[in-house]
């Protein structure tokens, strides 16, 4: 009775905020019930037949959840999104109230929360989700999250408790596969491809994470995740599953995993090739991850990159594309890690192309053109730009018709150049 | 100028003490001497190397790590703590950053008490007051009396550090936390050996440094002072005065 009148209180607190114009009322509501009911979630969900996966990981969150979601709708199923946030817990909750009948039930199959990599231990002990897609871990913005072993420690100690929950893990990620050795239910993901032979330098997890010692590849696909064993201790990589034929809407190695993660919970679900395929084609980019602007004769595409190896991803599928305009903004706030020291493991010396216009900007732009100098690429003055709006305004001018001006920022950068983007006469 | 100076550049564990963009000091004395025509030679000195390669080294670097990695270098390094206390003690010069910073003192003392010995080449030790008290994060300027210069970086980390007898602060703390928050000291120096908490990383954003290092380092090798010719720092003062600005410290 309690929840049903929460559900009905918040399903008002939201109508009123919409209608008095207070932001969208998304987690206010959730905010109110778990003052009212600190077990709100847990009830909510235990009861219902909607079934939560949570996605986590360094890098592709976003993607991968929007990948899912596409896949599920495509295929007539009701599907509640909420991406991550500092409110997670009451953005969960409003999520519920706001897709719940007056009778205190569920009307969605699916519950898909996007989980940053701190906040997981703590969800879990609220909500047991019937899936957790695991990524991977990369090194990002130290100053906020920490380092990355002290995150699988943590992942590892919170995942045991989990009885009923599917795992849906990376076994190209040595941290990531060998949470699933004190796991019951785990499913592998993983890529299918020739790889490097040589490693990057932004590689994080070479060590053996059983037994410490140094960790043989015999493929590198990017940064850490390959095809590993310790000659140590004997672990080994994991068999998994590669989804063959599947479409990807999304150029790019690191686009490949999302797609194979999403694919394989909707397998798990009873979805068939066919039927992951539509949702596949039907899929459209996240906010700022390879989205594409036109721009009159002109595109504008954004590769958003928020640490070493997604920066790496980025320029090496921005390369692949014969890029001739290239702009970078590097910003250091919040959102974006206020250390940006990370940019000197960026594989610039190799990655970018002799020839092609660079532009830079951003809060940092200078130490991003002093990276530059000392990777031996030189970039004009001219192309040096305090103020963003000047630097997309000449990187577009610059940008042959038909072709695209690729904008390659940080995570409060890509949403300041999307504003001036969208808010352009000419699109 | 004589045409075949050639430094050798020793860089302690860049496969696993790699974690704060530590490959920019790399890549900012490489350049500089080349730049100069000075030539460079980059010795990667990982878990297993041997004593000759050390030994061969006129100026090192080592960055910092998580405390997995850190532990399997401690582990190597014991093996050849002498050679380096040698090298040290004969005023090769070196920068040593972070988690290599605490690894050269004395001990490193955890929140339960637990002891972990350093490699005691520099006298300092380090406590760490455990999770509950924050750890020291953010943009960093500290001034250095000796070279008349302000450095700029980041600090990240949870260990206090304190200075014993024997060594000198690098710098005095301008803004930021420094050592340990209280004291005001940043790094320590010692001959020519430094350590600090500063990256960001710090050879290429403090060029004064930089050339200080690879003109202490020819001296030493060629037994005669090498003057170096003056570089076009535009770019590197740009970057440093664009953070001093937002800081409001002047540099």
């Amino acid at each position: 009775m309690l929840n049903k009148s929460i559900i009905f209180c918040g399903k008002l607190i939201s109508y009123v905020s919409k209608i008095l114009n207070l932001g969208n009322g998304s987690t206010w509501p959730g905010h109110i019930a778990l003052k009212i009911n600190q077990n709100f979630i847990n009830q909510m969900l235990g009861k219902s037949k909607t079934k939560v996966i949570l996605v986590t990981g360094t890098n592709g969150k976003t993607t991968t959840a929007k990948l899912l979601q596409a896949i599920l709708e495509t295929n007539g199923k009701k599907v509640v999104l909420n991406s991550s946030g500092a409110n997670l817990l009451n953005g969960i909750a409003s999520a519920i109230i706001l897709n719940s009948n007056l009778n205190g039930d569920s009307n969605a199959d699916f519950a898909i929360f996007e989980i940053d990599e701190n906040t997981l231990p703590q969800i879990i002990k609220t909500v047991e989700p019937n899936f957790i897609i695991a990524l991977n871990l990369f090194r990002d913005q130290l100053d906020r999250y920490g380092e990355i072993d002290l995150i699988a420690r943590r992942w590892k100690e919170a995942y045991i408790k989990l009885r009923k929950t599917q795992f849906i893990l990376n076994a190209d990620d040595p941290q990531i596969a060998y949470l699933g050795n004190d796991l019951k239910n785990v499913d592998y993901f993983g890529i299918d491809s020739k790889g490097n032979d040589i490693s990057e330098h932004a590689s994080d997890s070479i060590l053996c994470p059983k037994c410490g010692k140094k960790l043989t590849f015999t493929r590198h696909y990017f940064s850490h995740l390959g095809d590993w064993s310790c000659k140590n201790c004997g672990l080994t990589k994991p068999n998994h599953e590669f989804i063959k034929s599947l479409f990807y809407p999304l150029s790019g190695t690191y686009s490949i995993y999302d797609v194979q993660a999403a694919s394989l919970v909707a397998k798990l679900n009873g979805l068939t090739i066919t039927d992951i395929n539509k949702g596949l084609k039907s899929f459209r980019p996240a906010f700022g991850r390879q989205e594409m602007f036109k721009a009159g004769d002109k595109n504008i595409q954004f590769f958003l990159s928020k640490n070493p190896t997604s920066f790496n991803e980025s320029l090496r599928a921005i390369a692949e594309k014969n890029a001739n305009n290239l702009l970078i903004v590097l910003n250091d706030r919040i959102p974006d890690g206020t250390d940006v020291s990370w940019i000197w493991d960026i594989d610039f010396e190799t990655l970018v192309r002799k020839g092609m216009n660079l532009y830079l900007a951003g809060d940092r732009v200078y130490d991003l053109a002093l990276r530059m100098k000392y990777a031996g690429i030189v970039i004009v003055d001219e192309n040096i730009f305090e103020n963003l709006n000047e630097a997309i305004e000449k990187g577009l001018y610059d940008t042959g018709v038909k072709q695209t001006f690729y904008v390659l920022p940080t995570y409060s950068a890509m949403l300041e150049a999307r504003k001036i983007i969208t808010g352009k006469k000419i699109l | 100028m004589k045409n075949d100076l050639t430094l050798t550049i020793g860089w302690l564990y860049p496969e696993l003490m790699n974690i704060y963009g530590d490959r920019g000091n790399i890549a900012a004395l490489d350049k500089r001497c080349q730049w100069r025509n000075i030539k460079t030679e980059l010795l990667r000195l990982d878990v297993g190397f041997s004593r000759p390669d050390l030994k061969r080294c006129d100026i090192l670097l080592m960055g910092g790590a998580q405390d997995r990695q850190q532990e399997a270098v401690a582990n190597d390094l014991f093996e050849k703590k002498e050679d380096l206390r040698t090298m040290v003690e004969k005023g090769i010069p070196g920068v040593y950053v972070c988690g290599a910073y605490q690894m050269l003192g004395n001990y490193y003392k955890e929140a339960n008490g637990d002891k972990i010995e350093g490699l005691g080449i520099l006298d300092l030790y380090t406590d760490n007051p455990g999770q509950d008290k924050k750890r020291l994060i953010g943009n960093c300027v500290a001034y250095s009396e000796k070279l008349n210069y302000t450095f700029i970086g980041f600090e990240n980390h949870g260990g206090r550090t304190h200075l014993g007898k024997n060594v000198e602060p690098f710098g005095r703390v301008v803004k930021g936390y420094g050592n340990n928050g209280e004291d005001k000291t940043e790094g320590a120096i010692y001959k020519n050996s430094i350590g600090t908490y500063l990256h960001g990383p710090l050879l290429p954003k403090n060029p004064l440094l930089t050339d200080y290092l690879i003109k202490t380092t020819l001296e030493i090798k060629y037994h005669t002072k090498v003057p170096l010719k003056t570089l076009d720092d535009e770019l590197e003062n740009q970057a440093r005065k664009a953070i001093a600005k937002r800081l409001s410290v002047a540099i």
